[in-house]
């Protein structure tokens, strides 16, 4: 799979984000890091109308990434088992297979 | 010529205890056990062949025997994590940073550990700025300084809420409320956990706390509470005669009633 050279992420064809986690667990340090990559600076830029919101709860639920689409499609991760670069990877080429017009363009 | 041949075929023949011999003549061992100098070949089997020479058995038993084995290989350096951890030493500038960690714990009744994904240099200075006004601070201490000293003391608890890009908010009064309204002007700060006056709260317990009300309200309450029931006991107490007394009361007034409309009629 090809990694895209910048190490942000493009949120042109998100509609919403929404990560919760229960601060206090040992197994949400990949969902946090997930949320850092995500909801940096670079990553909004792409997109002003996508909204990153995180939700902290102390109920020892597993950790969940919530992210809709603007065609309507759902992507859940659970991200209790799995590592930020995993997510990540899976996210961008789920973003990629949405978009693909605007990536090759970008890309040639 | 001829000399120097019949010489060579004489050495070539009979080879000087090089070589295992085809024949052996008798006459030539002087005594039991003497190898002769001279060995008669005539026609050996060579040693160098083409194919494969047959080993002697012996030698073949021998050569099983001494095969060798090479050594198990070893796992790649990275595959198994260490057993014991390299405990590093502390660099004077950790230890700096603890002591400072050290004093904030001590003087600041309310530490908040925020995460923020994201927050540019303008961001953070009006984020500063507004909680200035109320007195509140923003610092910043490394993971593993943060950790090493929560460890070690007696807040081990909060030590899983330090991970990635956190953000300490310290304050010495608990202004609570003051610190979530300017929180939530910046979308991208997400509350984790604070430690107000020695107890370990949740993101929930903040709100919660923030709500509850000052402390004379709530002394009045409790005292309203306890008074409640001992006026309830009261009560019970007197409900009887009460009852009684009110009962004779009505009969005195029918009584009063009855001899007037006597009166009347």
């Amino acid at each position: 799979m090809a990694a895209s050279r910048k190490a942000t992420v493009v949120l042109k064809t998100v509609k919403k984000i929404a990560i919760q986690f229960s601060a206090f667990e040992s197994n949400v340090r990949s969902t946090r890091e997930f949320l850092a990559k995500v909801g940096s600076e670079k990553a909004r830029a792409t997109n002003i109308n996508c909204e990153v919101i995180s939700t902290v709860k102390h109920d020892k639920s597993e950790p969940v990434v919530d992210i809709t689409y603007v065609d309507g499609e759902r992507l859940l991760m659970k991200g209790a088992k799995l590592t930020s670069s995993e997510m990540l990877n899976t996210f961008q080429s789920l973003c990629t297979a949405k978009d693909p017009q605007a990536k090759t363009a970008a890309k040639k | 010529m001829s000399v120097n041949a019949a010489f060579l075929r004489h050495f070539r023949n009979r080879r000087f205890l090089s070589k295992m011999a085809a024949t052996l003549c008798v006459k030539l061992l002087p005594k039991q056990g003497w190898l002769p100098l001279t060995q008669s070949v005539r026609h050996g089997s060579k040693a160098v062949t083409r194919h494969k020479r047959p080993m002697h058995f012996i030698k073949q038993k021998l050569m099983a025997v001494t095969e060798y084995i090479p050594p198990a290989p070893a796992a790649p350096p990275g595959a198994y994590p260490r057993e014991t951890k390299s405990v590093q030493e502390e660099t004077p500038l950790m230890l700096i940073l603890k002591r400072n960690l050290e004093k904030v714990f001590q003087d600041c009744k309310m530490i908040a550990v925020v995460q923020d994904s994201s927050s540019s240099a303008e961001d953070m200075m009006s984020l500063r700025h507004r909680l200035h006004k109320h007195d509140i601070k923003v610092k910043f201490f490394p993971n593993e300084v943060m950790r090493s000293f929560l460890n070690n003391s007696i807040y081990c608890n909060m030590a899983p809420l330090i991970f990635g890009p956190t953000v300490l908010i310290v304050s010495n009064e608990p202004k609570v409320k003051e610190m979530l309204k300017t929180l939530r002007g910046s979308p991208q700060m997400t509350l984790l956990g604070a430690c107000i006056e020695n107890s370990l709260l949740s993101a929930e317990g903040v709100l919660s706390y923030s709500k509850l009300p000052s402390v004379t309200v709530v002394q009045g309450e409790l005292v309203s509470g306890l008074t409640m029931m001992t006026s309830r006991t009261a009560s019970l107490l007197q409900r009887h005669p009460a009852h009684l007394s009110a009962l004779l009361q009505q009969y005195v007034k029918q009584q009063g009633t009855d001899a007037t409309a006597e009166e009347a009629t």
